[in-house]
């Protein structure tokens, strides 16, 4: 096999160039902005600026309530990660049968990721509110009883992860049903004929030969609970009640733009940076390594 | 097997696009002041629409004029009646144009405006809401009103509240604008049902309690009273009480160094607030600051009465007709036990960006003077419920009989002008204001939760409150 090769060492740079000078513009720069601003101490946006060393970190590191910050992130994205992948691998599994309009269903089922979160967090908020949401008038007609969807601590993260889940379905199944249209069925003839049973062959082969797309919706997962969950969070609960589902991101940005501390916003910005690096990194030391690619 | 995949890779690009599609339709969507309702969505997307349109046909900037840029916080009607107004201006005034653009939130526009100072491009007026006053003198981004103003724009016209609120050492830094004060509205229906006399609704918090015992118990509401979750409230009630937020004279004789929230006044507030909400008379959304919320409890008939800004006059008289009761409006109500000293001036002023040419400057203040004078401070009274700004304005509308004819006004009105003035009710002037607003919020929230008591919820707030503002102030010496 000969592999192409571009003439002089300069053209691939060339076609590169655009793209690499947008990821300047709007990714590089602005994060090397960030390192540095948060070793200082920023009026107004940036309009002043004090060098102050390690204040801001220092300031996180005693703030008991950034630390009660950390652990709901952590918390919340595990939550939708695990559960949100194996709805969809679930949902995804049962899509793929051959049935009757089953091009229907898949796009019905592929919906909600066409929803900007903004969209998708008032559909919520509209259904959950607790004086005029539908979810409370078909609990209590049911029931008798309304719950306080918005109101109470662990109700309202439930809500802001039920959320985040369903609006994140349709883009876990995409890339599931495009996985388990390419599985082999050869495989699967021959795991039946050395009698494998059904869970043996889904487990041995059909989630072994996904590993590949598991992984990678892992670490898009990831990054979609730590960052995307800002719109769903500003409209449904805006981080409260009681600071219950006042996330890393969403703490952040008040901290920037509602308080004008850039400086502690940035510093926030960093560790959540390193967090979700770390995270990948552990991730493709450890998972990684279980991925099966085909021989 | 190679066409399924090459087939799914094609579903994924479409639904890519789809999303790519539907995002950028709710990206041209407004992002929705405080003002503007959720449920209202649709219709001011429509509105959005046909501004637009309008705004396409008529964006004609004539030759040689004199641009200004004006950024404002509002949506909705609002955001098209100013339209309306500046359509006005640049008609009637040729060589200068003025551009106006709505900027989203009162926060959204500040943080936008300072990102265009710090550009070299900032806009000639700044709608900024009145909390953010401190932080507006504090950037250095804007000039004095008071310099620039012609002299026809006669500062001793404005009203005492308006004045006192916006008067910073003697000088006009802005150009007070929409202003606004809470007042009680209630229905009087449920009033009628519950047995109570519907002309006089309760005016302290000890009748408060009494008449909400009855509502809630004869059955007429599920609960009696709603207002937002909102620090603003607490600010209000402070200064009835003639108590001051912060310390140095509210902030006005020198810089707020730490807030008065371990104060008697601060407790006896919360306190009762607290009792309001466990015998299930107080009702919210849940949510803080959710405006909306509150407006749906009282508007659905599930609470009696609200307390809400006197800005809302013509959407709750609007609400009352679509669902069919009779509105009545009142004074905030105040303990019993201390007099009640008035309410503070809320809303937003105009301010100038200071390093453009002087021709524009003085188009600028022109254009300001103009906006809020006599006329247009009927025009924008009639049609929103903010307060007629100007004394001029007022002795207008009495003799159209306007507050007779629209009892409504009156009681928000006498309010305001019934205020005493002094610094607690002149409204206290903190740099850091919008997060101690939010800390005051969440000590509340942790109250009514029952996590905390009153008196160890506000220590916690103080110490929180004053660390905001020490760094605050250490960022912009």
């Amino acid at each position: 096999m000969s592999t192409a090769r571009f003439k002089g060492k300069w053209l691939p740079w060339l076609f590169l160039l655009p793209t690499l000078i947008i990821l300047l513009v709007f990714l590089y720069y602005p994060v090397v902005q960030t390192f540095r601003l948060s070793f200082y101490r920023v009026a107004f946006l940036g309009l002043k600026t004090k060098f102050s060393g390690m204040e801001n970190y220092l300031n996180l590191l005693h703030d008991t309530g950034y630390h009660q910050t950390i652990v709901s992130t952590v918390l919340v994205a595990m939550a939708v990660v695990i559960v949100g992948l194996g709805l969809s691998l679930l949902i995804a599994m049962i899509a793929n049968q051959k049935i009757h309009g089953a091009n229907i269903y898949r796009f019905l089922l592929i919906w909600p990721f066409a929803l900007s979160p903004a969209v998708a967090g008032v559909v919520f908020l509209f259904m959950f509110s607790p004086g005029f949401g539908a979810v409370n008038y078909l609990t209590s007609v049911v029931t008798g009883h309304e719950l306080n969807w918005l109101g109470e601590p662990k109700l309202a993260i439930t809500l802001v992860i039920m959320a985040s889940i369903w609006k994140n379905l349709g883009y876990n199944i995409v890339f599931y049903l495009a996985a388990l249209q390419n599985v082999n069925t050869e495989v699967l003839e021959a795991a039946s004929i050395d009698g494998a049973n059904t869970w043996q062959r889904f487990w041995r082969v059909t989630f072994a030969l996904l590993s590949p797309m598991t992984f990678f919706l892992l670490i898009t997962n990831i990054t979609y609970s730590f960052f995307d969950i800002f719109g769903m969070i500003d409209i449904l609960t805006k981080g409260g009640p009681l600071d219950a589902t006042n996330l890393m991101i969403y703490n952040l940005y008040r901290d920037a733009f509602e308080y004008y501390k850039t400086g502690l916003a940035s510093a926030q910005s960093v560790i959540l940076f390193l967090l979700v690096v770390g995270l990948t990194l552990i991730q493709f030391r450890t998972s990684g390594r279980q991925v099966y690619y085909g021989g | 097997m190679q066409t399924s995949f090459r087939r799914s890779l094609v579903l994924v690009a479409l639904v890519m696009l789809v999303a790519v599609v539907v995002s950028a339709c709710a990206a041209t969507a407004p992002a929705g002041g405080t003002q503007t309702k959720v449920v209202e969505v649709t219709k001011v997307v429509e509105v959005t629409k046909i501004v637009k349109v309008q705004k396409q046909a008529e964006e004609v900037i004539p030759e040689g004029a004199t641009v200004i840029d004006f950024w404002h916080a509002f949506g909705g009607g609002r955001k098209l009646l100013i339209e309306r107004m500046v359509a006005d201006y640049n008609y009637t005034h040729p060589g200068t144009y003025v551009h106006v653009e709505n900027k989203g939130s009162y926060r959204d526009t500040l943080n936008a405006a300072i990102l265009a100072a710090q550009q070299g491009n900032p806009p000639h007026i700044v709608q900024i809401f009145e909390i953010g006053s401190q932080l507006a003198l504090d950037s250095g981004i804007f000039a004095p009103f008071e310099d620039s103003a012609p002299s026809w724009v006669h500062m001793d016209d404005l009203i005492g509240g308006v004045s006192n609120y916006y008067r910073f050492n003697g000088k006009f830094y802005s150009m007070p604008w929409n202003s606004s004060n809470p007042i009680l509205y209630y229905n009087k229906d449920i009033f009628r049902a519950a047995g109570l006399d519907p002309e006089n609704p309760p005016e302290t918090f000890e009748e408060m309690l009494s008449a909400c015992e009855t509502i809630v118990s004869s059955g007429a509401a599920k609960n009696c009273i709603s207002w937002p979750l909102h620090g603003w409230f607490f600010e209000q009630w402070m200064a009835n009480m003639g108590a001051e937020l912060a310390d140095n004279g509210n902030g006005r004789d020198a810089r707020a160094t730490s807030v008065n929230l371990t104060s008697d006044a601060a407790k006896e507030i919360v306190t009762w607030w607290k009792e309001m909400y466990d015998k299930g008379y107080y009702a919210y959304s849940g949510k803080l600051e959710d405006w909306d919320g509150a407006d749906a409890i009282f508007v659905s008939g599930q609470s009696a009465m609200e307390i809400t800004s006197t800005s809302d006059v013509v959407n709750r008289q609007n609400d009352a007709a679509a669902n069919g009761f009779e509105l009545g409006t009142g004074y905030l109500p105040y303990p019993a036990n201390s007099e009640r000293m008035g309410v503070i001036v809320g809303g937003a002023s105009m301010w100038m960006t200071a390093g453009h040419p002087d021709n524009e400057m003085k188009a600028t203040a022109d254009f300001i003077t103009w906006f809020t004078n006599t006329e247009n401070a009927i025009r924008w009274h009639k049609a929103t419920g903010y307060f007629p700004i100007r004394k001029s304005s007022v002795t207008v509308l009495e003799g159209q009989d306007w507050f007779k004819r629209n009892p409504a006004y009156r009681a928000a009105f006498d309010q305001l002008l019934n205020t005493k003035d002094d610094n607690a009710t002149r409204g206290a002037v903190i740099g850091a204001f919008p997060e101690v607003r939010t800390i005051i919020e969440q000590a509340v929230e942790k109250v009514l939760a029952g996590q905390t008591s009153v008196d160890d919820a506000l220590a916690e707030a103080k110490t929180q409150a004053d660390k905001a503002i020490v760094d605050y102030n250490k960022s912009v010496e």
